[in-house]
């Protein structure tokens, strides 16, 4: 078993810089980078926890819809199923891919791939863990009732059979790097096959059955969730510290922050800074930890015709744009200007690579004067781009607010149109919904350590293609056909270099995890594999 | 008999007529439930055109809505479309929650109006200068910024009482709950407290009053007897418009003290195009207002027989 432990020396380092950031007010925490531009200090883990605890209180953004592996695509939905359910690979929190429910994933042939399923896993039922578990819980995502919200990762599947007792083969119709690492994250999550046949299954009253460091215990609709150690969990070394974890969904953010200022509620994950963000980071009940993430702060485009429609347009606008205001104002000093889509924490493999391609590209300082004469060969447009804002969502208000004085400063009309926040997932989905909107703002992620991931987005007729963005469609295919990493990156550098000249989406800001804890406890993962990891078996008292 | 039997024919009637509306609008506004039955990110032709049939959203709005009526008609309200789960199942706890909410609210409502009211009225001068101006600003105040006021004060600053959450059990519940009904009731009270005053007050200037009191009668006696009593009319008329408006009004209370609620899970629904959830809440707020006013026509009666005789 490839495990990658944190040296104590480590750890408790962390523990102390940890310690005295608590200390520290917000604007100490920053250094200042190049352009004004917060550099932040981002972690990965916590403080290791000193002692095991009864029960921890979490709250979780929103209600989830459901802890069935596959729907469950999104925040709320994933912080719990990672601790429940495991997945073939597993995800670290530095981002490394490591074996899970599979001892070893072998690659046979370029359309192949064999795993290998670990011996003496048992179910929370008891019942062992077998090929065929691990075959109908991926067969699942290739049902279409199913409706699975894995489907990108499986387009390239053929067949998917238990070969063995405890083997199982995928076979792919084209090669893909792809799919292999999303075995680790919750797409590749196994539930028993038995169990998963269940109508209900994910639901409140059908809960799941799968085999990891806690196991499902009630989930009280509109109210709370409950898990519960399991005592059986084959991976000693992830133990869970805690015996019981009790999420609630406190959806109203002045809500939540004054449940966890007063202690009431011991936790949460934020993927957006919450309005009294400074009110946490003073708060003397508990502390903020800024994560490593893979999520970041976009404007997607959606014009196929107009202004927007010209990558020069788009070039011109992203030149202009001061992203360190972005990220002082919106986001409270907690997010860091990028120049790519996919950032650093991407880069699994041939990190060398990637910095050098990253750093040849145009920093990510505004610069008005190319911009203006890039708007010029353009003909100097004179139509209305239009934004369309989440409603309700401070972020999108004001983020957008600033690329429309900054596109006033160019001589762009820009106007923005709030859609309700209920609806707003709409956008991602129907095309209908995007009529007449030119680009939407998204906090976007990627599942693995490889910014293919992100990129592969833009494959002619992906569904979140939303402008039918072409230039780098034939690269993306060879990309995730490319199993050596040296090949591989090549490709996905020139890929990054076309996208993040034409702007087909607009980076803006890398998003950190925000966690807060109570002082009452500690040893949570505080970056963003949380959505995959169990991330809180170290949970446990301070 | 025939009286009671009228009201539920009524009942009946009401309540398809708001369902059928509900739904057609629903069914009028832009934007589909599949963003929340897909995701953001996937769905294949073949998935969208899979998941289309099996929950029927391309059949005709008329067979929807017949299918719909014929499984209600038997207590089977459906499964929500975006949790995929019974909706009675998700009805039931948010739907106690609620009731107590309601009911605790009234009761402040009732209690609180009706003192202030009698003590502005029967008292007068500086008791009712107070009066009025206390009501003046809880009728003034949004209920969400009472109950953040509240929040900071009660609940952050002197941790007397829970931030959220409906709580569990009888006792605590009243805990949990106190805030948040406390924040529902206050302009309800107000209002009540001045309807109250103002009935006391004419009652007490009434010719048969003026006589009582010339006979020499009590005066405890005569406010009991004929004071209160005709003054009470007007009073249960607000309390069960009041109570009526609570159940609406709880939206926003649920929503500060992250309460499980019907309202939060029917506003939410309307926005999600869960159109199951939707129209089983309608069905209860709808019969929960018709039996309101039923409970306050029987006040009525009771106060003064002579207004059921007509």
């Amino acid at each position: 078993m490839i495990r990658r432990a944190i040296p104590v020396a480590t750890a408790l380092a962390l523990a102390l810089t940890a310690c005295g950031q608590q200390a520290a007010s917000p604007q100490q925490q920053q250094q200042q980078g190049a352009g004004g531009a917060p550099k932040l200090e981002l972690r990965t883990v916590t403080a290791p926890a000193t002692g095991e605890l009864d029960k921890v209180t979490w709250n979780l953004p929103y209600e989830p819809q459901t802890v069935d592996p596959i729907r469950s695509f999104n925040y709320a939905e994933n912080t719990v199923l990672a601790n429940m359910c495991e997945s073939l690979l597993r995800l670290t929190p530095e981002f490394g891919i490591e074996p899970g429910l599979a001892e070893k994933a072998d690659n046979p042939s370029p359309t192949t791939w064999v795993y290998t399923i670990r011996d003496g896993v048992k179910f929370w039922d008891g019942t062992p863990l077998t090929a065929e578990d691990v075959a109908a819980s991926l067969n699942r995502h290739l049902d279409p009732a199913l409706g699975t919200w894995w489907g990108d990762y499986f387009h390239t599947v053929e067949s998917i059979k238990a070969t063995g007792p405890m083997q199982v083969t995928v076979t792919l119709k084209q090669p893909d790097v792809l799919f292999n690492q999303a075995m680790a994250s919750a797409a590749g999550a196994i539930v028993s096959a038995e169990y998963a046949k269940k109508k209900d299954l994910g639901s409140p009253t059908g809960g799941v059955m799968c085999t990891g460091p806690y196991k499902y215990e009630s989930w009280k609709s509109g109210d709370s969730l409950t898990i519960k150690r399991n005592d059986a969990y084959w991976d000693t070394a992830l133990r869970p510290k805690t015996k019981e974890l009790v999420f609630r969904f406190i959806a109203d953010e002045t809500t939540a922050v004054n449940a966890l200022r007063s202690g009431e509620v011991d936790g949460q994950y934020f993927y957006l800074p919450p309005a009294g963000l400074g009110q946490l980071q003073q708060s003397t009940t508990g502390s903020v930890t800024l994560g490593k993430s893979l999520t970041f702060w976009t404007l997607l485009g959606a014009a196929k015709t107009g202004p927007y429609a010209d990558p020069k347009v788009r070039q011109a606008l992203s030149l202009a744009l001061d992203r360190a205001a972005i990220s002082k104002v919106v986001f409270q000093g907690t997010a860091v200007p990028q120049r790519t889509l996919a950032g650093a924490e991407y880069w699994g493999y041939q990190r060398d690579a990637f910095q050098k391609a990253y750093d040849a590209l145009p920093p990510e300082t505004p610069d008005l004067a190319k911009a203006k004469q890039l708007l010029t060969e353009a003909g100097s447009p004179t139509q209305t781009i239009t934004i369309g804002i989440q409603g309700s969502s401070a972020v999108h208000e004001q983020t957008a607010n600033l690329i429309k004085a900054t596109g006033e400063a160019l001589g762009l009309k820009i106007e923005i149109k709030v859609i309700p926040v209920e609806q707003y997932g709409n956008l991602y989905s129907d095309p209908k919904a995007r009529e007449g909107i030119d680009a939407f703002f998204s906090t976007w992620y990627g599942n693995v350590p490889d910014p293919l991931d992100i990129y592969t987005v833009f494959l002619a007729g992906s569904r979140t293609n939303f402008n039918d963005y072409a230039a780098v469609d034939a690269d993306i295919k060879k990309a995730r056909a490319a199993y050596d990493e040296t090949e591989r990156a090549a490709l996905v550098t020139t890929i990054q270099q076309k996208v993040t000249a034409d702007v087909p989406w607009m980076p803006l800001n890398n998003l950190p995890v925000i966690l807060y804890m109570n002082k009452r406890v500690t040893g949570a993962v505080a970056s963003f594999p949380y959505l995959y990891y169990p991330w809180a078996a170290g949970l446990g008292a301070a | 008999m025939r009286f009671l039997a009228k009201r539920l024919a009524g009942l009946i009637v009401v309540l398809l007529v708001a369902s059928f509306l509900v739904y057609g609008l629903l069914y009028l506004v832009p934007g589909g439930p599949m963003a929340f039955l897909l995701g953001n990110r996937s769905g294949t032709p073949e998935q969208v055109a899979a998941i289309r049939a099996q929950y029927h959203l391309d059949d005709p709005f008329l067979l929807r809505y017949a299918a719909w009526l014929r499984d209600a008609v038997t207590g089977d309200f459906g499964t929500s479309l975006v949790y995929r789960q019974d909706v009675s199942a998700l009805m039931a706890s948010r739907a106690t929650t609620t009731a107590f909410l309601v009911v605790y609210a009234t009761l402040l409502i009732v209690a609180g109006g009706v003192a202030m009211g009698l003590l502005a009225g029967l008292r007068g001068g500086k008791a009712d200068g107070a009066v009025s101006l206390i009501s003046s600003v809880f009728l003034a105040t949004p209920p969400f910024v009472i109950g953040v006021i509240l929040v900071i004060v009660f609940a952050l600053g002197l941790g007397w009482f829970p931030v959220f959450g409906p709580g569990n059990g009888f006792g605590d519940r009243i805990h949990h709950l106190t805030l948040p009904a406390i924040t529902l009731s206050l302009a309800s009270a107000a209002f009540l407290a001045r309807i109250t005053r103002a009935s006391v007050s004419e009652e007490l200037g009434r010719e048969h009053v003026e006589t009582a009191r010339s006979r020499g009668l009590a005066e405890g006696h005569i406010v009991r007897r004929h004071v209160l009593r005709n003054a009470a009319i007007p009073v249960v008329t607000v309390v069960g418009l009041n109570v009526a408006g609570l159940i609406a009004g709880s939206v926003v209370v649920e929503s500060i003290f992250a309460l499980d609620g019907l309202g939060s899970l029917f506003v939410r629904a309307i926005l999600q195009r869960d159109f199951a959830i939707v129209q089983a809440v309608v069905l209860v707020l709808v019969t929960a207002f018709v039996l309101i006013n039923l409970v306050v026509d029987l006040c009525y009666s009771a106060l003064d027989p002579r207004l059921s005789r007509q």
